[in-house]
């Protein structure tokens, strides 16, 4: 008896941990999560959560006008660069300084590099691209 | 007991006045131009003895130890750790992976207001007063008496590790297939000699966060980045006293931009 | 003719032959043994040599110093040790200390050897070496400097136990005092290796090689008492009265250096506390992931436990005497292992609060590097126990010629004569200008 009431409660929990889980990934699908851009310089990190649930930007203040709706569309571009972010296109839309920080200042604000980078396909957040090289900080003989 | 004689009237009183032009320039010498820590080391920050150094220009860049001097300045601000440099060093340099010649350190101040991130370059300092070359036994590794590069004699090299610990900027690792000690020497042999004008790292890097050259020169857009009281230039580990040539400042894009296509970048 | 030249030479040196060794039944199976991990040892050195260190090797660019250098240092700071003490009877003359000398000299080369063959599988290109110290001096290098004293104190250990065999004891007295002055300028400057990294606050300054010798010494009189101990289990002749009496000295001595030690390594403590770059490492230490080596190895059984058994054994108890400098021989390891730590754990750009570097540094030794470690100190053991057979226990041989009336003094080792009616142990004490004790008090 005991020990089915034991089951039951592992059941419970573990359908628990799932069904939280899955709220979690709906929600990030509500906003389109974390935008990791890897082109042409690895690597800038977009989060629609700070954008919208913290800021509060509408989804069609951006789409599909500055940036299409499909992920990393822009980055395939030949003038996704940091020249033509500074003549206020793509993120220097906004980010001119103006509406909010310029694209000349705060760098590493959105550059996490290729440590930030490759913490998150570390953590599973990003698949890796071909030819990636994750390896453990602090080695080297 | 016998007491000196002291005549009070004749004590010369000690302040400025007294100080003789040319003890003072000897020791502005002393304090700047022989350390090659210009504005940025604890000897001299920016302050107001640099425009008195100013004065004396041409006898003050002739006191650098070498010509051409060669140093970097690493505008902190504008790194993105795009790791271009790494990868540049490794293959300019044949760079095993198990080592590295430089090296992108990660800095958060996570209750900083805005960015939160920051990525410092590391790489050898040169310094003028070389620890590592000091402690070498064999005198394996060595400053270049021309520019001041200190580089290595790999044959000359018995492994035994003391430079690596002697290094207070962990500038060197053991390279087995040189079989000796391997740290950066800007170049000198894969690029500087063979009339680069850049090392690799400074050449690929595509925000201008490092700016490699000759803080001899007062035409170099390395001495006119150092020489200047605008803004904050410092060294890493000042209180080991070894006269680094790697300066460090805070940068920002919308800072002179182009001065990596004025040094000649990529 | 040849024949009768050397066994007269072979007498003199109290040469006993291998076969002595071999006969020796069940001491010599534990030789063998020894000799079969020193050797097993090497070939695990070998394998490393050839896989490449970096591959096999628990050091990293960051803690680059590891178990070796901890080994190398615990067997020089030993044979220095062993040098200094001995040096007090047979160099500077003071009687006690001198029937201890032949062992404590011979074990001095013992351990010299010991920590080359351990520096030599550290060093990536150890035959560069020689090559290089001469052809391209570097005199402002502590390496150098460390390499050229330590050979050259090599040497006149060697020159030294050379003449102490052929019983010629002013030359082995000038040698020993050649020993002494190369083994405190290397063992010095050894510590100089350390305290002159001025990018290294932990080991910087003067303290390292005044340290260096002191602890020298502690390490030298511990080792004297522990094959002394050992010897005399292996041989019960070898515990003579003079010897007995010799080990006495020796355990004074240990005692009041043990004491000097605690208080240097008390006020390293105190003194590191204050200074906020040294208290990083002092920390891990006296609370953090190395307390355990600290309390217990370090300052328990390398300290405070021998402390306290050497007061009670009052130099007489050897098997007390026995156990401390065993707990000790241990402790002293440890304490190496701990310095050459202690300077690296912390990051050079601790400072900077860098994710890279907001952590102690690790370091772990690998299975090469212990082999290593079981090599080389095996390799002075299996010497150690060679010399005890071979070389008669080092016992100081009488000479070939001794004139009639004449003895050959056990302590210095040269010819004394005796007046009429006198005991040599009474001739003993007026040459040497002893005082004479009572006997039967000296036997309570």
């Amino acid at each position: 008896m005991k020990r089915i009431a034991l089951l039951l409660l592992a059941a419970l929990l573990v359908s628990l941990y799932f069904y939280g889980n899955v709220a979690v990934a709906e929600e990030d699908e509500e906003h389109g999560g974390d935008i990791i851009y890897t082109k042409p310089l690895k690597a800038v990190i977009f989060s629609h959560k700070a954008h919208t649930e913290d800021i509060g930007l509408e989804c069609d203040w951006c789409h599909e006008e500055t940036f299409e709706m499909e992920a990393l569309y822009m980055q395939e571009n030949t003038d996704f660069t940091m020249e033509s972010l500074c003549n206020e296109n793509y993120c220097g839309t906004c980010h001119n300084g103006d509406i909010s920080f310029s694209t000349t200042t705060q760098c590493a604000r959105c550059h996490i590099g290729v440590k930030g980078y490759n913490e998150l396909v570390r953590q599973g957040k990003i698949e890796p691209e071909e030819g990636d090289v994750i390896q453990v900080e602090g080695g080297g003989h | 007991m016998k007491l000196m004689n002291i005549n009070l009237e004749k004590l010369i009183p000690e302040s400025l006045d007294s100080v003789s032009p040319m003890e003072r320039r000897s020791f502005l010498k002393m304090g700047l131009v022989i350390t090659g820590v210009f504005a940025g080391g604890r000897i001299f920050s920016v302050v107001s003895n640099v425009n008195e150094a100013f004065a004396s220009s041409t006898d003050f860049v002739e006191k650098y130890p070498y010509s051409p001097h060669y140093s970097m300045v690493i505008r902190q601000g504008l790194c993105i750790d795009c790791e271009q440099c790494l990868q540049a060093c490794k293959e300019t340099n044949s760079v095993p992976d198990y080592g590295y010649r430089t090296r992108i350190l990660t800095k958060t101040v996570s209750d900083a207001i805005g960015r939160q991130r920051e990525f410092i370059p590391i790489l050898c300092n040169h310094c003028n007063d070389a620890p590592c070359t000091r402690a070498c036994p064999t005198k394996a590794t060595y400053k270049n008496e021309v520019n001041g590069v200190v580089m290595m004699n790999s044959k000359k090299c018995i492994g035994c590790k003391m430079c690596i610990l002697a290094c207070p900027y962990e500038a060197r690792y053991y390279n087995a297939e040189r079989r000796a000690i391997d740290k950066c020497n800007f170049c000198y042999d894969t690029r500087i000699s063979k009339g680069e004008k850049l090392t690799a790292c400074s050449y690929v890097c595509p925000t201008g966060a490092r700016i490699f050259g000759d803080i001899s020169d007062p035409e170099n857009v390395v001495y006119s980045m150092v020489h200047q009281i605008e803004k904050q230039v410092w060294v890493l580990r000042p209180e080991s006293g070894t006269k680094p040539n790697v300066f460090y400042m805070k940068a920002t894009r919308s800072s002179p931009w182009d001065l990596r296509k004025q040094a000649g970048a990529r | 003719m040849i024949k009768k030249i050397k066994s007269e030479t072979a007498e003199r040196w109290g040469y006993m032959g291998i076969q002595s060794l071999i006969d020796s039944g069940n001491y010599f199976y534990v030789f063998a043994v020894i000799g079969v991990v020193a050797l097993a040892g090497f070939a695990v050195g070998l394998h490393g040599t050839f896989t490449g260190y970096h591959h096999v090797y628990g050091v990293t660019r960051q803690v680059p110093w590891g178990v070796l250098i901890s080994a190398y240092i615990f067997c020089v700071v030993t044979s220095t040790g062993l040098c200094l003490v001995s040096s007090i009877g047979h160099v500077f003359g003071y009687e006690p200390y001198m029937p201890i000398a032949k062992r404590a000299v011979f074990l001095s080369i013992v351990f010299m050897l010991g920590g080359f063959t351990i520096i030599f599988f550290d060093v990536e290109n150890p035959f560069r070496m020689p090559i290089y110290n001469a052809l391209s001096p570097n005199f402002t290098s502590n390496m150098w400097w460390m390499g050229t004293l330590y050979t050259l104190y090599l040497l006149a250990l060697i020159v030294e136990y050379f003449f102490l065999l052929d019983q010629n004891h002013s030359m082995s007295r000038l040698a020993g005092l050649l020993g002494v002055i190369f083994g405190v300028a290397a063992h010095s400057n050894l510590g100089a290796v350390f305290g002159m990294l001025h990018g290294r606050e932990f080991w910087y300054g003067p303290y390292m090689p005044i340290y260096f010798i002191v602890s020298a010494m502690m390490s030298g009189g511990a080792a004297i008492i522990f094959f002394s101990c050992l010897a005399w289990k292996i041989d019960r002749t070898v515990l003579t009265r003079r010897m007995e009496r010799g080990i006495k000295a020796v355990c004074q001595l240990t005692i009041l250096l043990i004491a000097i030690i605690l208080f240097f390594t008390f006020w390293k403590i105190i003194s590191g506390i204050v200074a906020p770059e040294k208290y990083i490492a002092i920390k891990a230490f006296i609370s953090g992931p190395y307390a355990p080596h600290f309390w217990i190895a370090e300052v328990g059984l390398g300290l405070i436990v021998p402390f306290v058994l050497l007061i009670r054994s009052e130099g007489i108890n050897t098997n007390l005497m026995f156990a401390a400098t065993g707990f000790m021989m241990v402790g002293i390891f440890f304490m190496r292992y701990d310095l050459v730590l202690a300077g690296q754990i912390v990051p050079v750009f601790h400072a900077m609060h860098v994710e890279e570097y907001n952590s102690l540094l690790h370091y772990m030794p690998s299975f090469h590097e212990i082999a290593v470690v079981v090599a080389g100190l095996s390799f002075s053991a299996a010497l150690f126990m060679l010399g005890e057979k071979v070389l008669n226990a080092h016992k100081f041989q009488k000479h070939a010629i001794v004139p009639p009336g004449a003895f050959i003094c056990p302590g210095c080792g040269g010819i004394h004569y005796k007046k009429e009616g006198e005991s040599e142990e009474d001739a003993l004490r007026r040459h040497h200008r002893m005082r004479k004790v009572d006997r039967e008090d000296e036997h309570a």
